[in-house]
């Protein structure tokens, strides 16, 4: 009855490649444009809170080992911390800058739950490869964020920021279960399906 | 542009909504015989399959009788390196145990446990054989529960019931604290509950048990209800974020509604469920009591730490409302308690004989303490505020005493909810009235 794993990657990576394009159109045009509209103000905080929410169905159906129950435990949660804490900021509910820090905290906690959950090697199939690629991406690209909460008008921080979500956007999308990477895989991989 | 604005809403919506299972490596992925499968006659082998080659050490698959017994074989892996089984003795009537250990080809060591039935109902995994449980941590943890469930169940229903109209700014602000709180506690104590019940049960060493599969407890009753009530409060902290970002209480009932129906997930597994003599009317009880325990304990704790010091206007209504709610809950509890009582305890001598008696026993004693206390408020403290008297100095420390005591009870709760009632008499054949 379970559909196929590669499934809810993409799922996810186009619920990141829409944030990435947000921030990103956000990052280009400037604020002032971007807020023109209240709406939009609302569009990537409120998307990055409720993919946090739409993560907790993934966890609890998927409790074929504690590692990935716990690691997809602890997306929902920053998702939904980071997302909720930047909706707070722009209603004007939160007032400190420091909120913003949640942002590299859930890239920080993503990252390492990406390397921990992922068992197998480097090079022992597609989405072991995919994994650690993510995991590294995360815990590197959470200097985007970080440095943005303190230089907020910098384009470069902001850009960075935008397109490390469209990277992880299309790396999940690459995303599949037993396949070959850059066509090779271990032979204890097993034989590739789908 | 508002049909724009919609449309794109509901494919961000559409594309996000049906988050499906990401499954990874060396998982297992189908055994014969099925997770808690009852069997008519018994098998000739269990099999297990694997979404990928693992390698089978000769005691990989081991069956296991009610008592211990081992009457599994060898483990062979086929031409298939996916699957591994092990040939099992002709087994009598009974539940049975199978305890799994495979060496995923990538050298990682996966394990489970699941059980099966011959001509009898499969015991749930987390009773079958070499289970243990539960420990002191166990206790801690589900009081734990308890609180964090007072909390927002509680907290939700003193705001909506009680305090219906605006707080000041800074009582608003604790109260939903103490509420985001009790919400986020109800899920991170839950997932850890679940850890704590699936080590008893597995029955491994910390670095296996990051790999042991956790699917089988999953289809537990236990299981089924870690999952419902996972689910039922992430949206309960999603409403109760909403409430607070746009300043809407309205959206604080559909998590009011939704705590309460959710924490019926405790008493749908719990012994009002499963023991002898459980019926839906044990089941309702059971959820009646719970929610009256947490309505109770979850506004004495708004009314002692958020109203009284933060909103002193409001410090006398809200004190003789929650007293008039106070009365029906304590109502409901003692009636629902005593219903349960009798069920569980099938001799008076019980209370004292049986382990399970004597904790009832504990948790009547704090229950008969904070009536005592709830009485003190109710027939002394409220007619003199009904009658424009000024408020008694020493009234906080009294609430924070109640809640106390509360909090005690819940303790006691959490120890009684994870020991074992004493067996229910069987009923002795009928004896023919000419047998001489």
């Amino acid at each position: 009855m379970q559909p196929p794993a590669e499934f809810v990657h993409w799922m996810f990576a186009t619920g990141f490649l829409l944030l990435g394009l947000c921030l990103l159109a956000q990052a280009v045009v400037g604020d002032e444009v971007w807020r023109r509209r209240p709406w939009r103000t609302y569009l990537w905080p409120g998307l990055a809170f409720l993919m946090g929410v739409l993560m907790w169905p993934v966890m609890v159906f998927f409790t074929n080992s504690t590692i990935h129950m716990v690691a997809h435990g602890s997306w929902a949660q920053v998702m939904m911390l980071a997302g909720g804490a930047e909706l707070g900021l722009v209603r004007g509910k939160l007032h400190s800058r420091y909120w913003r820090l949640t942002m590299p905290l859930a890239f920080l906690v993503s990252g390492a739950s990406f390397l921990i959950h992922e068992q197998n090697s480097w090079l022992f199939a597609r989405s072991a490869f995919l994994h650690h690629v993510i995991g590294w991406t995360m815990i590197v690209g959470a200097v985007f964020p970080f440095v943005a909460t303190f230089r907020p008008r910098s384009a470069v921080w902001r850009s960075g920021f935008a397109l490390t979500f469209v990277v992880l956007g299309v790396l999940l999308y690459c995303d599949r279960d037993v396949a070959p990477i850059f066509g090779h895989i271990s032979s204890q991989a097993g034989t590739p399906h789908r | 542009m508002r049909r724009l604005q919609a449309t794109v809403c509901y494919l961000i919506v559409g594309a996000l909504a049906f988050p499906a299972v990401a499954a990874a490596h060396a998982t297992l992925k189908h055994t014969v015989p099925g997770f808690g499968q009852r069997l008519a006659r018994s098998p000739a082998f269990v099999q297990l399959r694997f979404d990928q080659s693992v390698k089978a050490l000769p005691n990989a698959i081991t069956v296991y009788t009610a008592k211990g017994k081992i009457v599994s074989g060898q483990t062979r892996s086929g031409a298939d390196k996916r699957v591994v089984t092990a040939p099992v003795r002709r087994l009598a009537r009974g539940g049975y145990t199978v305890r799994w250990r495979a060496v995923s080809a990538d050298s990682h060591v996966v394990a489970g446990v699941f059980t099966f039935g011959v001509r009898h109902r499969a015991p749930p995994a987390t009773e079958g054989f070499g289970s243990s449980g539960p420990t002191t941590e166990e206790h801690v943890v589900r009081w734990l529960y308890f609180l964090a469930l007072a909390l927002v169940a509680g907290g939700l229903g003193f705001r909506l019931l009680v305090v219906r109209g605006p707080l000041t700014e800074r009582a608003e602000r604790r109260f939903y604290r103490v509420v985001g709180l009790g919400a986020v506690g109800v899920i991170e104590v839950g997932i850890l509950a679940f850890l704590l019940r699936a080590e008893d049960a597995l029955q491994l060493p910390f670095g296996d048990f990051l790999y042991g599969d956790l699917s089988p407890l999953a289809t537990t009753r236990f299981g089924t209800a870690f999952v419902a009530m996972t689910l039922g409060f992430a949206l309960v902290s999603a409403f109760v974020f909403l409430a607070w970002l746009t300043d809407r209480t309205i959206l604080l009932w559909p998590a009011f509604l939704l705590a309460l129906g959710f924490a019926s997930g405790l008493s749908l597994s719990g012994h009002s469920a499963v023991d002898a003599g459980s019926s839906w009317l044990s089941e309702l009880a059971d959820w009646a009591h719970l929610a009256a325990a947490s309505l109770w304990v979850g506004g004495l704790v708004q009314l002692a730490f958020v109203v009284w010091p933060l909103a002193p206007d409001l410090r006398r209504q809200a004190f003789l409302r929650f007293s008039r709610l106070a009365t029906v809950l304590i109502a409901v509890l003692l009636s629902a308690g005593i219903y349960l009582s009798v069920l569980r305890l099938p001799t008076l001598s019980d209370l004292w004989s049986a382990g399970y008696g004597q904790v009832l026993l504990v948790k009547l004693g704090l229950v008969s303490l904070a009536l005592l206390w709830g009485a003190a408020h109710h027939f002394l403290v409220r007619p003199a505020l009904e009658r424009g008297r000024p408020l008694f100095a020493g009234l906080p420390r009294s609430l924070a005493g109640e809640s106390a005591v509360g909090m005690a009870i819940l303790l006691a709760a959490a120890v009684l909810v994870e020991s074992k009632p004493p067996p229910q008499p069987t009923p002795s054949p009928p004896v023919a009235l000419n047998s001489r």
